[in-house]
């Protein structure tokens, strides 16, 4: 044992390795199971993908640090179920490349946020958050009315998605761009075929109240609506494991 | 300092500025007006940056061949002054963000100036800048002493300290400008993760490549802890990070990990960058620094093999503790709580290593500021890992998740472990490097402490209570079953602790920029010193001691 | 397959921490390592001023 060590110790080499084996064995058998589980995601087969325009917002969403303060994961307990409705599955992130599920709530858990306000007062209370919420600590995002929505890029954006095991279309990856434009702007050409694609249930209308112009705001709030929408499973499932 | 390098590493040393201005050409190309493209041009200009001093003394005749009979310690003496300014700028950026969180509107209308682009600079720039600076300064310092030989060349050191400071820069840049992987302590996209890992791989052939020349049979502790903090970080790193971006010219990438594997994947990288980065690097130097400067051997140096398999074993299990009651299969919550709890054995082993050490010499923890730095970093490092065990227990956490006791705990380990650790160990190390016999100023050592440690105080203490509050408030009910307080209300109820956490965090800050002067003015008189006197000898600065100086 | 990758896991990793806390000790307090422990815990008190040749 003691010559083995001592082995191990005057070769640099050989105490590298032991270094690297001792520590990934945890990893490894913590993190490999959950690849091979079935059970660890629930089957959703109504589980629908972001829209461009959704995705788009979710990475306004990461630009801006709001998952910094806002959480997307309620817990198995009871007063968190309570104050924000039923618990996370692990379906509803499947294709949140990277989840963003959060660590602290300087504000609410947004799970299930979607369709809980209207566009404008999110819009109202992005531009100044003590506008609606007097006490509220949340830093104001004027710029996101300022910014028009840069959109000749999400095809690049879906594909990589698909890269990353999502399974959008090709003609979802084709139209990336005219969709995002589409969605927000219900009555113009660019509209047709986003239903078709995304389902009937889509989201269409101007988020930020102007259907003309195309601005950050749009797609930021538009991906706020269809939080806790993908799929209605958590709805749907017994909500067994509360307290457990 | 540039004259010191052979002609040949001057060579190789603008051979490599020349193809990372290429790159960054090529950056700036591909990403034209972009963050990714104005990013191509940081690149370019810190080449040059670098380029520009190099040429002036390109062709200065070879360096006196006298100098490898030296330790080499340029690259340690930058990356002092870089971690203090690094702790100054993030933390600086740190009581920005929690007054912001007491007066939100304490900012300008502008994107880069919005608490959420500034929290992962203050993150970033007190772990990475900060932190690993005083991790790889220190590093190359206890690696030459403890293995009694010299760095193997002069090149690869200044490579991996700027190197893994334009990465610093890249990512705190970035997250001005909306770049960010959004994940925590991972933050920057792609292209500065693939630069992260060649400078790793750098880093960590100067480490193998020095202990092969050990003329010491033995590798010392400390270096084990460096080692495991390489290495270690170097895993998780590469797999947290994998991600397909959207192009080359995009800064933007998409994790390869989505969901519950994603969430598993990032708080195994989460809780190990603590355990490895946070943790195991400092006890490295914790465990040179301490006995160095107090002149007596480790207490034990059998507990401190012990606790470093423990340490490096267990911790990998931990990570799901920041995964309770949630999405996570519950088998995996389990096993992340009952290792979180079994942890704590080797790192009370650490700690309680440390204070006994300094047993029977009281008297100079009383009298030297810098050594009670290094035992009130061991006081909270015992404080701050019981919390940790207690907080994964899961019904513990069930309050204590999402709230800002999370952050006291945070902040316990980070200023008073963290921090003071650093701090001690700087000054034990600066009077060495310049070949002084002290530091500028002990009364304003003395300063600095008791303003870092009263900032912790009051920092942690606002936080407890603050987090401890907010957790019970969220599940206060009425006699009548309904939920008694409204989110609203218990932000309310936070906003005199955030004022106060703002107020202990600028004690820390200013207790940093202190020391910082204090730094300064040190090189400045030991340069003068050395003016008048021409060099001194390599004199390790032990306690004050006469006794404990040094023999030959 | 999944149950037998969770049962591996879930016994597998105690048995694990075991036998490597009983090795990490042995190593620690054998005899002969004695004096080398010692060494090198003075080790790092003296001489070095300048690298060994
Ligand atoms: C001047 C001293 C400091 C101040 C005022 C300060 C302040 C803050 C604030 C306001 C936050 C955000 C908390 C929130 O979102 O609710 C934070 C987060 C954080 N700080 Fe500091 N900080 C200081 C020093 C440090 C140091 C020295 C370190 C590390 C070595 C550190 C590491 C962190 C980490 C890791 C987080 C993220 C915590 C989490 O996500 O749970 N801080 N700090
Ligand atoms: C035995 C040692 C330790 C254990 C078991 C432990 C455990 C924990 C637990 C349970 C949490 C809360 C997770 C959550 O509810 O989200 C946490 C968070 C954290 N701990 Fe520790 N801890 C330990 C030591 C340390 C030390 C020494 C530091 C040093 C700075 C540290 C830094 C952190 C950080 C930065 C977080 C926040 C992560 C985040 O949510 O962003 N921990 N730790």
């Amino acid at each position: 044992m003691s010559e083995f060590h001592r082995k191990i110790e005057r070769n640099t080499m050989r105490f590298v390795l032991a270094i690297i084996v001792v520590a990934s064995i945890g990893g490894i058998v913590e993190i490999a199971p959950l690849f091979t589980i079935k059970s660890t995601v629930e089957a959703a087969p109504n589980m629908r993908v972001y829209t461009p325009l959704e995705l788009a917002g979710r990475s306004i969403y990461m630009r801006e640090g709001c998952y910094a303060c806002h959480s997307q994961m309620i817990r198995t307990l009871r007063d968190e179920v309570e104050r924000y409705g039923p618990y996370s599955l692990a379906v509803e992130s499947q294709y949140d490349h990277p989840m963003l599920w959060g660590s602290k709530r300087t504000g609410p858990d947004i799970a299930r946020v979607g369709e809980k306000y209207s566009d404008a007062w999110h819009v109202a209370h992005l531009y100044n958050p003590r506008d609606v919420v007097p006490e509220s600590v949340m830093p104001a995002y004027r710029w996101l009315l300022r910014n028009e929505l840069r959109i000749d890029d999400l095809p690049g954006h879906l594909r990589a998605m698909r890269d990353v095991g999502v399974p959008y279309t090709d003609a979802m990856i084709e139209n990336a761009a005219k969709d995002a434009f589409g969605q927000a702007a219900p009555e113009s050409d660019a509209a047709v075929g986003v239903t078709e694609r995304y389902g009937a249930a889509t989201h269409m209308r101007a988020f930020d109240g102007n259907a003309g112009r195309l601005t950050e705001m749009d797609a930021l709030v538009a991906y706020l609506q269809i939080m806790g929408k993908l799929t209605d499973a958590a709805q749907k499932t017994e909500q067994t494991k509360i307290g457990e | 300092m540039i004259a010191r390098l052979t002609v040949a590493e001057r060579q190789s040393a603008l051979l490599i500025l020349i193809v990372m201005s290429f790159l960054g050409l090529a950056m700036a190309a591909a990403g034209r007006g972009t963050p990714f493209g104005l990013h191509g041009f940081l690149v370019i200009a810190a080449s040059i940056g670098v380029g520009l001093p190099l040429l002036r003394k390109f062709y200065a005749p070879e360096p006196d061949p006298a100098q490898f009979e030296q330790y080499y310690d340029d690259p340690t003496k930058v990356g002092i002054v870089l971690a203090m300014l690094w702790a100054i700028a993030g933390m600086f950026v740190g009581v920005w963000v929690a007054a912001l969180l007491a007066w939100p509107d304490l900012t300008i209308d502008a994107a880069w100036a919005s608490f959420g682009r500034l929290r992962p600079i203050h993150t970033s720039g007190v772990i990475f800048g900060f932190g690993g600076n005083a991790l790889i300064a220190t590093s190359f310092h206890v690696l030459q002493r403890t293995s009694r030989a010299r760095l193997p060349d002069q090149l690869s050191p200044w490579f991996v300290l700027l190197g893994y400071n334009l990465f610093c820069v890249v990512a705190a840049t970035g997250y001005m400008m909306g770049v960010t992987q959004s994940k925590e302590y991972a933050e920057p996209e792609w292209y500065a993760d693939i630069w992260l890992v060649i400078v790793w791989v750098v880093y960590f052939l100067i480490y193998i490549r020095t202990l092969a020349r050990r003329k010491e049979p033995h590798i010392y502790v400390a270096n084990w802890y460096y080692m495991a903090f390489i290495l270690v970080v170097a895993i998780l790193h590469i797999v947290n990070n994998l991600a397909v971006p959207v192009s080359f010219g995009d800064f933007k990438s998409y994790s390869a990990f989505s969901g519950v594997q994603d969430a598993m994947t990032q708080w195994w990288y989460g809780h190990n960058a603590v355990a490895f980065f946070l943790t195991a690097g400092f006890l490295g130097m914790l465990y040179y620094y301490l006995p160095k400067r107090a002149g007596r051997p480790i207490f034990s140096y059998r507990l401190s093999i012990i606790s470093f398999w423990g340490i490096t074993f267990m911790y990998m299990w931990a990570g799901s503790h920041h995964l309770h009651y949630t999405a996570l299969p519950q088998w995996v919550q389990t096993l992340g709580m009952t290792f979180s709890i079994v942890l704590l054995v080797p790192s009370w082993a650490s700690a309680g290593n440390a204070l006994a050490t300094l047993n029977g010499a009281w008297h100079k923890v009383r009298d030297d500021a810098t050594l009670r730095f290094m035992m009130v970093a061991a006081v909270f490092y015992g404080i701050s890992t019981f919390e940790g065990s207690f907080m994964a227990i899961r019904a513990v956490n069930s309050l204590s998740h999402y709230t800002d006791w999370t952050v006291g705990h945070v902040h316990a380990g980070a200023l008073g472990w963290v921090a003071m650790i650093t701090f001690g160990s700087i000054y034990a190390l600066v009077p060495w490097m310049w070949k002084r016999e002290t530091m500028y100023s002990a009364r304003l050592i003395e300063v600095h402490f008791w303003l870092a440690l009263a900032g912790t105080v009051v920092y942690v203490f606002a936080m407890w209570n603050s987090g401890i509050i907010q957790g019970l408030m969220w599940r206060t009910y009425t006699d009548s079953g309904t939920l008694a307080y409204s989110f609203i209300d218990s932000l309310v109820a936070m906003h005199p602790y955030y004022i106060a956490r703002a107020f202990g965090g600028l004690l820390f800050l200013l207790g940093a920029i202190v020391g910082t002067y204090n730094v300064l003015m040190t090189i400045r008189v030991a340069k003068r010193e050395r003016a008048q006197s021409g060099g001194g000898t390599d004199v390790p600065s032990y306690g004050r001691d006469p006794v404990l100086q040094a023999g030959e | 397959m999944h149950d037998m990758v969770v049962a591996f896991s879930k016994s597998w990793g105690l048995f694990y921490l075991v036998a490597l806390a009983v090795g990490v000790v042995i190593y620690a307090y054998w005899p002969a390592n004695r004096a080398r422990f010692t060494r090198a815990k003075n080790s790092i008190l003296d001489k070095d001023d300048r690298p060994w040749s």
